[in-house]
């Protein structure tokens, strides 16, 4: 059942003619596989939006959804922390105005604010040299400035996983540290093989982009996602 | 007449398994293009084969020459009078493509192809290898290269290389993507005294790829140890699934170049292939049980101690020195990469005590710092024997300093390691040459000797990793 379901999801990217996997298929993949994600659905207008915040509650979070802005913050996309309907309106006009030039009947994604834990990444690529690999890292500035990210081999077995977590320099962040509790390290392992067996089992997605994945003392939650296939 | 075309018979196009024993262990083989100028690529090559000790028929080919170092010289390949197993080719790049069709109908098991401007130098280059590598391929004969130095068996006294030289015996083979970084670590294996079985510059890669060197060796019954040097390969996938199988074997080390993106341009210029993202690389050697070494330095390092000694039970370092310093900088090393120096027990403090006296001006800890009470090889050699008899000790790292008046306490690390049989390593303050005497008494007693900390804790580690990966593997 889970592999129609993956397969009708990959059907429709190829039958719009896209490579590019939107948050919410990302994210649809992963709840397929067991993952915990961040509810998350499209609007296409104002209202629905508003309907979908208050259907997951408040606070709310918009943010742009095209093929051509996948760096979402980068051009004013991402709205975070909306306490009302009011406010989705507003970041919904506002996402709207920031890329009228270019897109003007703009959609958006409509999910729930996360709380905050450690934030970590996990990626997928497929190398010229090696094919499929799974990246982790912490996230924010670990992975982007100083490149603290290892990679494994898919697919990836349970001691790999757990290897993984220990060869960056951020596990000190997971193990807890100024009384922060440590991070759920398990279920980030099962995370780190659900993703590793869904691109074994999927071998035409070419890359997968989960960023950030919030770690807290118990459990995880992807909150953003994008992909692409081969 | 010639007695080479009774082998005309040629399995063409099959590329079923590579056997690549003739090439190594020819019992002949000429040197098309041997020349009598030393400057020529062509005189060295073959003068390396006669210097290299080979015992077979060779037959240096040149279509004017009438003698090259006393050997007779043939106009061309189907003049010789007899079979000719490895074809060595020192013809220019065009002329190398020509005369595949000959070395075929001479029967030949195997080819070296030395000539650059191949793939590595654009678009037409590209072209001629893909003509090279077709025709190898079809006539199914095994080529080196092109592009190469060449390449070393020891132990078959096959040195078919054109920087004539000669090696240790022993143990260690390389594989390597460069000549001058393949030529980098075989100098360094001299200094270290690292006996080596074989060496191949694999050049383009157009014919055999990392992946069946790497097959070959792993099941070469005179290879203990592969080390090898890569920039980078298309074949990366296949090659660390064969390390997987085969390092459960013998260890596999390897030195990855390419840290930097402008380096992918460099390597890419170099042998043809991309170097790939260095982290990515590493990761995933490691994930499939290579030892990855940061440097040539390192690489000898691993490879030498792999070669020589037994395995640590685990990680646990007693070091033992006359002299704080080294010892500081051993144990941040070791400790960096994951080593972990013990508390000797309280009896090991007490044998020490039974050599040094009761009350001596040292504080004892883990490095055992003896000062001066270290000096004379023999109580140097009693107080090894506590810290490799103590419980918690897996392997043993003895520092020691040059000294125009003390002799080097080798006979003694000796005699402890085995004693207690458990693994000991020595680092002595030292030149390479003055110490070369003890590192020949050393090493033939399986206690590998280093001259600088970083190496010698390496090498340590790189004990403690190959045991780590055997264990895991057998434990599934």
């Amino acid at each position: 059942m889970f592999k129609v379901q993956v397969k009708e999801i990959l059907d429709k990217v190829k039958s719009d003619g896209r490579k590019l996997l939107f948050e919410d298929e990302v994210k649809r993949l992963l709840a397929i596989n067991g993952v915990a994600v961040t509810p998350c659905e499209v609007a296409h207008n104002e209202d629905q939006a508003v309907q979908l915040a208050e259907k997951f509650g408040y606070p709310a979070v918009l943010k742009i959804h095209s093929i051509a802005y996948t760096h979402k913050s980068d051009c004013g996309g991402v709205k975070l922390n909306l306490p009302d309907g009011n406010s989705v309106r507003a970041a919904f006009r506002e996402i709207r105005a920031a890329v009228a030039d270019q897109e003007p009947e703009i959609s958006v994604t409509v999910q729930p604010m996360a709380s905050a834990g450690t934030e970590v990444i996990i990626g997928v690529t497929t190398d010229n040299h090696f094919g499929k690999v799974i990246m982790f890292g912490l996230g924010g500035v670990f992975a982007e400035i100083f490149e603290d990210v290892t990679f494994r081999l898919i697919p990836i077995t349970r001691k790999d996983a757990f290897d993984m977590l220990g060869s960056v320099k951020g596990n000190i962040l997971l193990e807890g540290y100024r009384g922060n509790p440590p991070a759920d390290r398990e279920t980030l392992v099962d995370v780190l093989l659900k993703v590793s067996k869904l691109i074994e089992k999927n071998a035409e997605i070419k890359e997968l982009d989960l960023n950030p994945v919030v770690v807290y003392e118990n459990g995880l939650l992807v909150l953003d996602g994008r992909g692409t296939l081969l | 007449m010639t007695i080479c075309s009774n082998n005309a018979v040629v399995n063409g196009g099959s590329r079923m398994k590579k056997d690549l024993h003739p090439l190594f262990y020819p019992r002949s083989a000429a040197v098309l293009g041997a020349v009598a100028d030393p400057e020529k690529v062509g005189f060295n090559i073959f003068e390396s084969i006669v210097y290299g000790g080979f015992k077979g028929p060779l037959y240096p080919i040149h279509p004017k020459l009438k003698n090259i170092l006393g050997y007779d010289v043939y106009p061309s390949l189907d003049k010789v009078p007899g079979p000719v197993d490895v074809a060595v080719i020192a013809l220019n790049q065009l002329s190398t493509v020509n005369v595949l069709e000959e070395c075929a109908q001479c029967g030949v098991k195997g080819i070296l192809s030395i000539a650059g401007g191949f793939g590595e130098v654009g678009a037409e280059g590209v072209k001629l290898e893909n003509k090279l590598t077709e025709r190898a391929n079809e006539l199914g004969i095994p080529l080196i290269g092109p592009n190469t130095l060449g390449f070393i068996n020891d132990d078959g006294n096959f040195y078919a290389t054109f920087y004539p030289l000669r090696l240790i015996k022993g143990g260690v083979s390389i594989i390597s993507q460069s000549g001058g970084m393949g030529l980098t670590i075989m100098q360094k294996a001299l200094d270290e005294m690292m006996g080596m079985n074989k060496w191949i510059g694999v050049g383009n890669r157009a014919a055999l790829e990392f992946s069946d060197y790497l097959t070959y060796l792993g099941d070469d019954p005179a290879t203990r140890v592969i080390g090898v040097f890569m920039e980078g390969s298309e074949d990366a996938l296949k090659f660390v699934k064969l390390i997987r199988e085969i390092c459960l074997k013998k260890p596999v080390v390897v030195f990855k170049a390419g840290r930097t993106k402008e380096s992918d341009y460099m390597a890419m210029t170099h042998t043809g292939s991309l170097a790939g993202p260095y982290r990515l690389y590493k990761d995933i050697l490691k994930q499939n049980g290579a030892i990855v070494a940061d440097t040539v330095e390192e690489l000898v390092a691993c490879c030498k101690a792999l070669s020589l000694s037994q395995l640590p039970e685990g990680k646990r370092v007693g070091v033992l020195t006359h002299t704080a310093g080294p010892s500081i900088v051993a144990a941040d090393y070791m400790l960096q990469l994951g080593c972990e120096l013990p508390k000797y027990a309280p009896e090991t403090y007490q044998k020490v005590r039974d050599v040094i006296g009761q009350n001596p001006p040292v504080v004892l800890k883990n490095p055992l710092d003896a000062a001066g009470l270290g000096f004379p090889a023999l109580t140097y050699g009693r107080i090894a024997d506590a810290v490799l008899g103590d419980p918690s000790v897996d392997i043993m790292m003895a520092i020691y300093c040059l000294h125009k008046n003390w002799r080097f306490p080798s006979q003694e690390i000796i005699d402890v390691r085995k004693k207690w049989n458990k693994p000991a390593l020595a680092y002595y303050v030292s030149t390479v040459g003055d110490s070369a005497k003890d590192r020949e008494i050393l090493q033939k007693e399986g206690v590998p000797l280093y001259i600088n900390a970083r190496e010698a804790a390496r090498a340590v580690y790189a004990l403690y990793e190959y045991k780590q990966i055997i264990s895991s593997q057998t434990q599934g």
